[in-house]
């Protein structure tokens, strides 16, 4: 009963972590950004590399967040600054650009799968259960993101033209909030953790050109159901992630894998904003 | 060189192997480039370049050159329709030799049957396909589960055994026949769980499986990502209880590290094998192919003793005439790499099958060997 608890809140914070960055780019921009999986593939590989010049993890970190951010900077100045009128070609360019990324990828580093070794290995004894200590460093991490974005959020400059730019651009310009900026530098932010969550994940998962890949429904349906706001996305990754790990425990782990993809279209249906405070 | 040089150079090579200007015998290659086989297919295309060019120099087959057809199969079944069409019925191909995956084979066998061209499957498979123009000298589950099975029930005293897979046909195929197997020869199956094979998070089945008790892990995941997540998050969790991989190579073995550490695996070719054959092998192949050198595999091993069976058919059968090939191909044994192997029980070979275990530096130590392990019922007569 415990591990399935603990079960649930390492998934929630996984989840979490993989889909603050989709959440960020959609709050402001109300865009999807379905590159988000080539991003989160561009950490792993980050990684990756920082491993191999045999980088302290303190530092891998950054490297992985400076090449996501700097990848989103690109692609939001060339791409996605064309389409925020339509955020429906914006879904078609961007996902799009998760294929040409990924393949990029494949070109330099080859197809086949790779391994970075882990910065924490072994369990620990959590009041009775033998648990994986890398799993537990994860809920920290993902409090720490949701500290660090709560406060660049609301105490900051950048943080209070992003929010008028969310509540309403025009006025915001009308107040000499230069909204391009904003945008450029949030699609930089949620790009950039895409891909720190990528590095995050490697020691769990492989790194490989599709790494990405299999998180993206989840966290699309996870930002959908928060409406763009980061508390709702700790709601819903809590309330979804636990229902994914119940159905994999007692049903099996196949419909589990479809648990959250199905249980976000009944919320939506049920009640359109989701989890968000309306 | 200038064009004269050239001229006698050409003159000199047809004087002195006058039987190489006889037609060459096609070999045909359809194996998967790209897509989900193309991190194997290139060590399977240099085996097949070996014992092409080893025969060659020693004059070819009944005085005939070999020449290899390869064509990439995309891993799949449209591909492979294609690549089979364009090499029977185009380059008009004597035979096919190639590893391919199920789903390319069972789209290929039609066009082989229309064709009426011997095909050499060298590929391990889920077992019973019973194609008349189809031998293959990989192993089947009947060959590669017992070893693991065995040395578990007998040298860890295993009673419960929990299985983990992918949910595809060959994931799925393979447990079912592990679990048939566990509960023939006494032991209990106290768990079975499957991931999509895109699944990534194996929380939910591990914690099943720290709870279920079991003596041993035995996992057959998709090759790739999936076998690699699920390694890595057991280790992470803390699971060492002995673990038997049935989708593992040595290769990805390798490059997995420490966590691979004392995994077992069960094949019919390791690189370890102490043999002269093998040893004269692997020579040829890095004198061959130097740096660029794929290690060869239990998936590349059978191409270049595949290449030599079909030599050996083609000069029992006196020519390359399909029917006769098809005959002969039952009778003759290879003397390769893995040992003699004949594929004369339905097609199928018996093998000698190596139990090894993953060492911390990634090498693979052989434990035991299980000689001439029968591939079972395949392809029963009809009555």
């Amino acid at each position: 009963m415990l591990t399935l608890a603990i079960d649930a809140v390492t998934t929630a914070a996984l989840l979490f972590i993989i889909s603050s960055g989709l959440l960020i780019v959609f709050g402001v921009m109300k865009i999807i950004n379905f590159a988000h999986a080539a991003f989160v593939t561009v950490g792993g590989y980050a990684a990756l590399v920082g491993s191999r010049l045999g980088l302290p993890w303190a530092l891998v970190l950054p490297l992985a967040f400076a090449t996501g951010a700097a990848c989103g900077a690109l692609t939001e100045a060339t791409i996605v600054r064309r389409l925020y009128q339509r955020p429906l070609d914006a879904i078609l360019a961007t996902w799009g650009l998760g294929i040409v990324i990924g393949q990029i990828v494949t070109l330099i580093f080859g197809r086949e799968v790779q391994f970075v070794q882990a910065p924490i290995t072994g369990t620990v004894d959590l009041i009775g259960v033998d648990y994986s200590a890398y799993r537990i460093v994860m809920i920290a991490a993902a409090a720490i993101i949701a500290v660090i974005f709560t406060g660049l959020l609301s105490g900051t400059r950048l943080g209070l033209s992003t929010r008028a730019v969310i509540m309403n651009e025009t006025l915001a310009q009308g107040l000499g909030v230069d909204s391009a900026r904003v945008r450029l530098v949030t699609f930089a932010i949620g790009s950039g953790l895409a891909s720190l969550a990528g590095a995050l994940i490697t020691p769990l998962s492989s790194v490989d050109p599709n790494m990405g890949l299999p998180w993206l429904i989840s966290a699309f349906m996870l930002v959908m159901v928060s409406g763009g706001s980061l508390p709702a996305l700790a709601v819903s990754c809590f309330v979804l992630g636990g229902v994914q790990v119940i159905v994999s425990t007692f049903v099996n782990p196949i419909l589990g894998g479809l648990t959250i993809a199905i249980c976000a279209a009944i919320v939506l249906r049920i009640r359109p904003e989701g989890f968000a405070r309306a | 060189m200038t064009l004269r040089h050239l001229l006698a150079s050409l003159a000199f090579a047809a004087a002195v192997t006058p039987a190489m200007a006889a037609d060459p015998i096609r070999i045909g290659v359809p194996v998967g480039l790209s897509g989900a086989n193309s991190v194997v297919a290139p060590s399977v295309v240099q085996s097949a370049e070996l014992a092409v060019e080893e025969i060659n120099a020693k004059g070819g087959v009944l005085g005939r050159p070999l020449a290899l057809d390869v064509a990439d199969d995309a891993s799949g079944a449209a591909g492979a329709q294609k690549a089979f069409d364009a090499l029977i019925f185009q380059k008009k191909v004597n035979v096919l030799i190639s590893m391919e995956t199920s789903a390319a084979r069972n789209a290929g066998l039609p066009i082989v049957a229309r064709g009426k061209t011997p095909f050499i499957y060298t590929s391990f498979y889920e077992g019973k396909s019973c194609s008349p123009y189809l031998y293959v000298n990989a192993w089947v589950p009947e060959q590669q589960v017992p070893p693991i099975v065995d040395y578990f029930n007998k040298e860890k005293k295993a009673k419960s055994y929990f299985l983990i897979g992918s949910d595809y046909a060959f994931g799925r195929g393979m447990l079912s026949f592990t679990k048939a197997y566990i509960e023939k020869t006494g032991g209990k199956v106290v768990g079975e769980e499957y991931l999509p094979m895109d699944g990534s998070d194996w929380t939910s089945i591990i914690s099943k499986l720290k709870a279920a008790g079991a003596d041993a892990i035995i996992t057959s995941t998709a090759g790739g990502a999936p076998n690699v997540t699920l390694t890595k998050q057991l280790r992470a969790a803390g699971v060492s209880l002995p673990y038997g991989n049935l989708a593992v190579d040595e290769g990805t073995a390798k490059s997995m590290g420490a966590d691979a550490t004392d995994i077992y695996i069960s094949a019919s070719y390791v690189t370890g094998i102490d043999s002269a054959a093998n040893k004269t092998f692997l020579a040829a192949m890095s004198k061959k192919f130097g740096a660029d050198l794929k290690t060869p595999n239990d998936l590349s091993v059978p191409e270049y003793e595949g290449v030599y069976a079909y030599k050996a058919a083609v000069e029992k059968a006196g020519g390359t005439d399909p029917q006769k090939v098809l005959a002969a191909l039952a009778d003759v044994s290879v003397d390769g790499p893995r040992g003699a192997i004949r594929m004369g029980k339905q097609r199928h070979a018996p093998l000698t099958m190596y139990l090894g275990q993953v060492q911390a530096d990634g090498s693979v130590k052989v434990i035991q060997s299980f000689p001439n392990v029968d591939p079972g019922q395949q392809c029963p007569p009809k009555s």
